[in-house]
Parts: C-alpha cells; sequence; structure tokens
C-alpha cells in the first residue's frame, strides 16, 4: 500500500536500517504465512510415505474392496467395513443436523429479533465447541438407556394376508451397549451450528431488495423466505452441507465411545438393524490402532497412515468441493 | 346475486388467507422448534451429568434450606437490587472480573509452577525479563530508538538462552532459598510493578512508587505472617498477589470513580460469603449434605481406578494447562503473524497475489482436516523425524498448536479487516512506516477480536481428545508433569480412558464429576469470548 522511500528527497529517506527492518519483519510474517503451506505438505508426506508402505505390502485393490477389516486376529484389511461405518453415521447425523441446521438458520436470519439472535447464535455455537468426548460420554451413558426404552419398535408396513406381497415388517430391534443410533444423534446436534452458521450467513447475503420485491408483489413471509430467499442462497447451503458432511465424516472421538470396535459390513435389507449394533468407522480403528500400541512398524501400524490418507483424502476433496460450490453458483448481487 | 357472489368470494378469500396465515405461523413454529432442538437436547444431556457428579437427591431438605438461605436469596436480592442500576453494574462486572478472575489466576498460577518447579520457572522468568528491562529502560534515557525495537525480542529470545545454560549450575545453590522467595518473584514482583505502573499513569508517579511499594510490602508481611503461624508462604502469597492485589485494586479505583455504583463491589462477596456461610452452617449443625463426586478429592488427588471416593484429576487438569498454554505460546505467534501477512501484506495481484490465494484456499482446507490427522502429522514429526519420547508435553502442545493454527489465523483475519481502513491511511499520511502503523494503529484497534478468536480456539484444544491419542499421551499419569520434556496426560484423556470403566460408581459418578470439570472449563472460556465480543465488537 504504502510506497515509502520512493520521493528520493534525501532528508524524507528512511534511512538504510529502518527499510532493511521493514523489510525482516515483512519477510518473517511472510514466513508464518508459508508455514501453513508446510503444515499440509507436511500431512501428505507423513500420511503418504508409510501409507505407500502399507499398500506395497498389502495390495491397495485388496485395502479397497476387502470386506473383513481384522488386523490383528486374521491380518485382513479390508477397508469396506470401516467405510460402511463412516457412511451410516454419517447419513443418520445428516438425516439430523441438515433440516434442523437449515431451519434454524432461516429463523435465526429471517424471523428472529435482534434480542433472539443475540442469545440464540452463542447458545448454537456452544454445540460445536462441547469437547466430542463429553459427547461420546453423554451417547454410551445417557442416550442410549434413554432411546432403548422405547424400543423395539416393529411397523408392519404390508400387513399379512395381503396374497400378492410377502408380508414386511419393519424392525428397529433394541440397542447395543455400542450403537451407531446413539452416535449419529451426538454427531447431528455436534454438527447443527456448522450448517446453521455457515446457511445463514448466505441468507443474510441475500439483498433486502429481493425480499421486498416478493413482499411488493403479494407475498407472504413464508414465501418470500421459502421461494425467494432459500433459493437464492443455495449456493451457500449447499456447501455448508458438505462442510458439516465432512466435519461427520472425520469425527472421532464421539463415535469410537459411542459405536464401538466391531467392524461390520452394512446389514440388509432391514437398514435399521445397522442402527442398533455396534460397528466401527475409519477413525474409530485409528484410534484402536494408536491405543493398541503396536509401534514396532508392521503392517497395523503402517495400516493406520493407510486409513489417515484416505481420511484425508475423503475430507479434502469434500473442503475442495464445497469451496467449488460456493464459488460457482455464488450470486453476484 | 351479484352482492351474494362478491360475499361468498370474499369469503373464500378469507379462508384462503386464514389458511395462508396458519401456515406461515406453522412454518415459524417448526424454525424456533428446530433452532431449540439442539440447544434443549443438550441441555437435559448437561442436566444429566451434572446430577450425576452432584447427586442433590441424596442431600436433606435442610440442606437446601441452608444454601437457599444464604446464597441463593441474597444474590437473588442483590441482582434485582442491581438490575436497574447501570453503575452498579459497571461496578459488579469489574469486581467479579477481578475476585473470579483473581481466584482463577492463583489457582493456575500455583499448580503449573509448583508443577515445573518454583526455582526452574524463577529462572527463566528471571533471565527473559532482565534483558528486555534494560533495553526498556535503555530507549527511556535515549533519543536514539531505531534499534530499541528489535532488540528487545532477540534480547528475550538471548535470556531464554542463558537461562538454559545456567539452569543446571545455578539452582542448586538458589535451592537453598525458601520456596515461598521464588513466588515472590515470580508473582509479587509483577504484581507490584503492575499496581505501580497503573497508578502512576494515573496519579504520577511518587503515587505509583508508594503503591508497588506498598504491594511488596504486603507480600512481605503475608509471608513472615505464615512463618509466624508455622504455614508454607508460598500459596499465600500466590493468593495475596494474584487474589487480594487485583480486588483491593479494582474495590480502590471503584470507590474513586464511580461512588454511585460501589454498592457493586459487594456482589461477588454476597456469592462467596454466602458459600462459605452455608458450609460452614451445614458443618456446624451436621446436616446432611449430598453425597458428591464433584469434591477436592476429584480436584486435587491423582486417579484411583479401584475406589471411586479417592480417584482425582489433579494431574489431567494440571496437564492440560500446561499442554494448553505452551500450544498458545508456539501457534499464537505464527497465527497472528500470518493473518498479518494475508490481511496487511500480501498483494491482491501478481504472483504473490496468487500465492495469497492459495495460503486462503490452504488454511480453510486446514480447518476442515479431521483431528485424527492431525495426530499422524504429530506422531511423523514429533516422534519419527525429531525422535522426542512418547506423549511429552512439546509434542501434545505442537500436535495441538498445528490443529489450531487455521483457527487463530481465519479470527485474526477477521478481527484486522474490521479495523476502518481511514485509519490506516490516516497513519500512513502522517508519515508512519507499515510495520509501525501496524505495530501502532492496527493491532491496538483489533485485539478483542484477535482475543475473543484466540480464547475460542483455546477452549477447542482443551477438549480435543483424538490426536492426543493417535500421539500415545498416556491416558492416566499420577503426577503433573514436571517440564516441558516430560510426559504429561490431559483431562478429555482420562475421562476417554474411564468411561470404559463400567462400575457405577465410576460411570455415574467420577467420570460425570471430571466431564463437569472439563465442561466448566471449557464454557468459562466461551462465556469470556463471548463477554469480550459483545464489550468491544462492532465499533466500527
Amino acid at each position: 500500500m504504502s510506497k515509502e522511500s520512493e520521493s528520493g528527497v534525501g532528508s524524507l529517506q528512511r534511512s538504510g536500517f529502518v527499510v532493511r527492518k521493514e523489510r525482516f519483519y515483512g519477510r518473517l510474517i511472510a514466513a508464518c504465512a508459508v508455514l501453513t503451506i508446510l503444515v499440509t505438505v507436511g500431512i501428505i508426506l507423513a500420511l503418504s510415505g508409510r501409507a505407500l508402505s502399507f499398500w506395497s505390502q498389502i495390495s491397495p485393490i485388496a485395502f479397497f474392496t476387502g470386506t473383513s477389516w481384522s488386523p490383528v486376529i486374521a491380518e485382513s484389511y479390508g477397508v469396506l467395513p470401516l467405510v460402511s461405518g463412516t457412511l451410516i453415521v454419517t447419513v443418520f447425523s445428516a438425516l439430523i443436523a441438515l433440516p434442523v441446521g437449515l431451519a434454524a438458520a432461516i429463523y435465526l436470519s429471517e424471523y428472529a429479533s435482534d434480542k433472539a439472535r443475540s442469545i440464540l447464535k452463542p447458545a448454537l455455537e456452544i454445540l460445536a465447541g462441547v469437547p466430542t468426548v463429553i459427547y461420546g460420554y453423554m451417547a454410551l451413558v445417557y442416550v442410549t438407556p434413554m432411546i432403548d426404552s422405547f424400543l423395539p419398535i416393529s411397523v408392519q408396513i404390508i400387513p399379512p394376508g395381503v396374497s400378492v406381497l410377502p408380508e414386511f415388517t419393519l424392525v428397529m430391534p433394541s440397542l447395543g451397549t455400542f450403537n451407531a443410533l446413539s452416535a449419529s444423534i451426538v454427531v447431528g446436534i455436534m454438527i447443527i451450528p456448522m450448517v446453521s452458521s455457515i446457511s445463514e450467513d448466505a441468507l443474510s447475503a441475500v439483498p433486502d431488495s429481493l425480499r421486498q420485491g416478493g413482499y411488493g408483489l403479494g407475498s407472504t413471509k413464508f414465501d418470500v423466505s421459502t421461494r425467494i430467499v432459500v433459493p437464492s442462497a443455495t449456493s451457500g447451503i449447499v456447501a455448508s452441507y458438505v462442510l458439516a458432511i465432512s466435519r461427520a465424516i472425520g469425527e472421532t472421538m464421539a463415535v469410537t465411545m459411542a459405536m464401538g470396535m466391531s467392524p461390520q459390513m452394512p446389514y440388509f435389507p432391514n437398514v435399521l438393524r445397522n442402527l442398533a449394533e455396534s460397528s466401527q468407522t475409519i477413525t474409530a480403528a485409528m484410534v484402536q490402532i494408536a491405543g493398541a500400541d503396536s509401534y514396532g512398524g508392521g503392517p497395523t501400524y503402517e495400516a493406520l497412515f493407510a486409513l489417515g490418507l484416505t481420511l484425508f483424502a475423503i475430507t479434502l476433496t469434500m473442503n475442495i468441493l464445497a469451496e467449488l460450490v460456493r464459488r460457482r453458483f455464488r450470486e453476484e448481487y | 346475486m351479484a352482492t351474494e357472489e362478491t360475499t361468498s368470494d370474499q369469503l373464500g378469500q378469507s379462508t384462503a388467507l386464514r389458511i395462508q396465515q396458519l401456515k406461515g405461523q406453522l412454518f415459524e413454529v417448526a424454525l424456533v422448534a428446530a433452532t431449540l432442538v439442539g440447544i434443549v437436547s443438550l441441555l437435559v444431556l448437561f442436566a444429566q451429568i451434572s446430577n450425576d457428579a452432584f447427586r442433590p437427591r441424596t442431600a436433606s431438605s435442610t440442606w437446601f434450606l441452608v444454601y437457599f438461605g444464604t446464597l441463593v436469596a441474597p444474590t437473588a436480592a442483590f441482582t434485582l437490587y442491581a438490575r436497574r442500576r447501570p453503575a452498579v453494574r459497571t461496578a459488579n462486572a469489574l469486581a467479579f472480573a477481578a475476585v473470579f478472575g483473581g481466584l482463577l489466576l492463583s489457582f493456575v498460577t500455583y499448580v503449573v509452577v509448583d508443577a515445573l518447579s518454583p526455582y526452574d520457572v524463577f529462572i527463566y522468568a528471571f533471565f527473559a525479563s532482565l534483558p528486555p528491562v534494560l533495553v526498556l529502560a535503555y530507549d527511556r534515557t535515549t533519543d536514539e530508538r531505531t534499534y530499541t525495537g528489535p532488540l528487545i525480542p532477540v534480547s528475550i529470545i538471548v535470556g531464554v538462552g542463558v537461562a538454559a545454560l545456567v539452569d543446571g549450575p545455578i539452582s542448586g545453590p538458589l535451592g537453598v532459598a525458601a520456596e515461598w522467595i521464588m513466588y515472590f518473584g515470580l508473582v509479587t514482583v509483577p504484581a507490584a510493578l503492575l499496581v505501580a505502573w497503573l497508578t502512576a499513569s494515573r496519579r504520577g508517579r511518587r503515587t505509583g512508587a508508594v503503591a508497588g511499594g506498598v504491594v511488596a510490602a504486603g507480600g512481605l508481611a503475608v509471608a513472615v505472617a505464615s512463618i509466624a503461624a508455622g504455614v508454607d508462604a508460598s500459596l499465600p502469597i500466590v493468593v495475596f498477589s494474584a487474589f487480594a492485589v487485583p480486588t483491593g485494586y479494582v474495590t480502590w479505583w471503584s470507590v474513586k470513580t464511580n461512588p454511585e455504583g460501589r454498592v457493586g463491589i459487594a456482589g461477588p462477596f454476597v456469592i462467596l460469603g454466602g458459600v462459605l456461610l452455608g458450609a460452614s452452617l451445614v458443618d456446624r449443625l451436621g446436616i446432611e449434605s449430598p453425597d458428591s463426586y464433584l469434591t477436592p478429592t476429584l480436584i486435587l488427588e491423582s486417579w484411583d481406578g479401584l475406589t471411586a471416593s479417592n480417584a482425582g484429576v489433579y494431574p489431567q487438569i494440571v496437564g492440560s494447562i500446561i499442554i494448553v498454554g505452551f500450544m498458545a505460546v508456539l501457534a499464537f505467534p505464527v497465527g497472528i503473524g500470518a493473518a498479518i501477512y494475508l490481511e496487511e501484506y500480501a498483494p491482491d495481484t501478481g504472483l504473490r497475489g496468487r500465492l495469497a490465494t492459495l495460503l486462503e484456499v490452504n488454511i480453510s482446507n486446514l480447518a476442515g482436516v479431521p483431528s485424527v490427522v492431525y495426530g499422524l502429522l504429530g506422531l511423523a514429526l514429533f516422534r519419527r523425524t525429531l525422535g522426542f519420547g512418547t506423549g511429552i508435553v512439546v509434542s501434545a502442545a505442537g500436535t495441538l498448536g498445528l490443529l489450531i493454527l487455521p483457527i487463530v489465523i481465519v479470527s485474526t483475519q477477521e478481527a484486522l479487516r474490521s479495523v476502518p481502513n481511514d485509519l490506516r491511511q490516516g497513519s500512513y499520511g502522517m508519515g508512519a512506516s507499515r510495520w509501525q502503523t501496524l505495530r501502532e494503529v492496527v493491532l491496538p484497534e483489533a485485539i478483542p477480536g484477535t482475543l475473543t478468536g484466540t480464547i475460542l480456539a483455546l477452549a477447542r484444544a482443551i477438549g480435543e481428545t483424538a490426536p492426543l491419542v493417535i500421539i500415545a499421551v498416556a491416558t492416566t499419569k499420577y503426577s503433573p508433569p514436571s517440564g516441558l520434556f516430560s510426559s504429561a496426560t490431559a483431562l478429555p484423556l482420562q475421562i476417554f480412558a474411564a468411561s470404559a470403566n463400567a462400575k457405577p460408581e465410576f460411570r455415574h459418578g467420577v467420570v460425570p464429576a471430571a466431564a463437569v470439570v472439563l465442561l466448566v472449563l471449557m464454557l468459562l472460556m466461551n462465556a469470556t469470548a463471548i463477554v469480550i465480543r459483545n464489550k468491544y465488537g462492532r465499533t466500527n
């Protein structure tokens, strides 16, 4: 911004030392910024070195298509059960957090009074600030028994006696000590503020003239909110969804504590059984390996890094996707 | 016919209108419900955790009556009284900050210094602060100030280096001196200097010197009194300097400047007095108090995995404080520096402009990297590359520091962005250089915003568990870390480890109590950040 010492008038020129000092400070600060690149490079190097060494022993095809994860006992390294566990938690927590977060964002941006907003916004942010280990504990000790008291529930979708179709009953069985449902619920609660705060920013950025135009045409507040403001802010909302899902994928402690350590392939066709039983996510498997203290090396220890690289690749892709959505579809008002 | 038609038409319209209205109302109710559902369910869970930790049902009803009389009723009466009197509220807020901030500061200072050995901390503090003080003194006497600015950080680094060299030889002979002398040097001397400086800037030099002298003399008197009484003088000195001195100063200041609101000073003492009075009454009258798990044992003892009533998390609390504190020292300068570069230095165009865009994208991606992955980075960096031992303070702090770096950068950037550009232009117009503008104009304006962001980052770091598990920090240890290279443990790790313990007195007792401690720490930090943001935010 300021181009000092360009005037050429001797008396106005800063002394050589001051110029050098300024340059030195500038470089020092730039070095701090460049350090962040080094962190990314460090992550990639740290992960890929050992992960490649792992994949030279266990073929990547076996790793990515194997349906059994049992690193210690059977030495089988198929990642699909872990991916399934991660997907179960992600899908069900997203089912909770995405609609709730968007509704909260619409309320905060369109309906809430200034006073309500000044209380509710920090309160919502606390949801994301609670340590995940406490979420995990609450899921294990309080949420599971609370929900289990209503279970099992069976709903007859197709009653017996209809001759054409086989009878079909949807059963939500009782919960195990470790189960995916309580983990999904707490992860869902945890990522609500991620959706609500980013979506609210997007909704508030919609200019008032669009709203006024809607009212001028005789629309109700409901119509203006749902047909004008929300569609205009789609890009921001989608970005918030992607970021929240990415956060749910990377969530570790809550799912480790509440969902347990038994990798499972998904159950079909009764999908609800997946929720009631224990399973293991990618992150929980990493915690298990690290906690087992097998630092001697070997494929199990290196599998930690292969899992980390997989996780890093997934979340990085999603973050870049969110950024692209935001840029590509950004409305210029 | 015509009239009939219009009425029916109007009627139809009004029904349609009413449906519309109902739809809108239902929608709003649904929105409110959605906003509240997360908050309410968290509150329900918190209530269950605190119910397990405090066990209020085990107390007799007299216990509740006593505390209602000594604590709740006076506090409520005082709050009602202060509600409509802004002067009282101002004084009350100041007194609250001084009293409870002072208590917290005393606790943190004492446990950290006690864990790290007061002699070592004193040596490092002495050698790190002496050179910059000398440089500042020189700066006062001369007009040639070109070199003093950069000399201060250099002299601190040199001082720390000297301290590291002489620590071994000196700490032996220094050990002859009593511990309380170290605490006097570490806490009372800075408190006295601070009071002297604050008073001098408001009341002139002489009063300042007297005030500082009074504080120092008070510290000595406390030491003499406690030695005469036969107790170790260390803790009394810390409490005097970090609690009594700020409280006294704020009281004096409020009485002088805010005579209308001076009743407000009593606010925190109503609460403290209520607690003490209630406790003594309960003790005297032998009232059945709740069989709570949140006891002094929990906070001051070390872990016991067999007997719940003996289990404590003192080493874990101190470990968490030391890890997070050292992490702040590592991460905040770098994070703030990076934010300054991106906001104030980086050009928008050209090759370096592209670099800046790349940096921004990279930082937002780093913020989205799962914390377990940072654990792997820490494992590879500190254990494999640098060859540090397992689970030492430096690795834990470094790993968490890398994790919170993006949060610090983004919040500092926001704070810098909210500083109006006119201020910068004004400063440049008066001939200030970029660095001078930054140091004298931009950074002071951005302090509240930066502080908010950094406190939130600390709150995030203190609850972080997954990266510590990955770098194999021990879950249970029986003594707090004795130095930066000694192994440590942290509070969330203990909660994680103990959650596997299925005994009811752990599952529904000690672990919820430890969780309450962690939650209180985190909520305190969040509340501080929110208060700072509301007080200084959006001044433009």
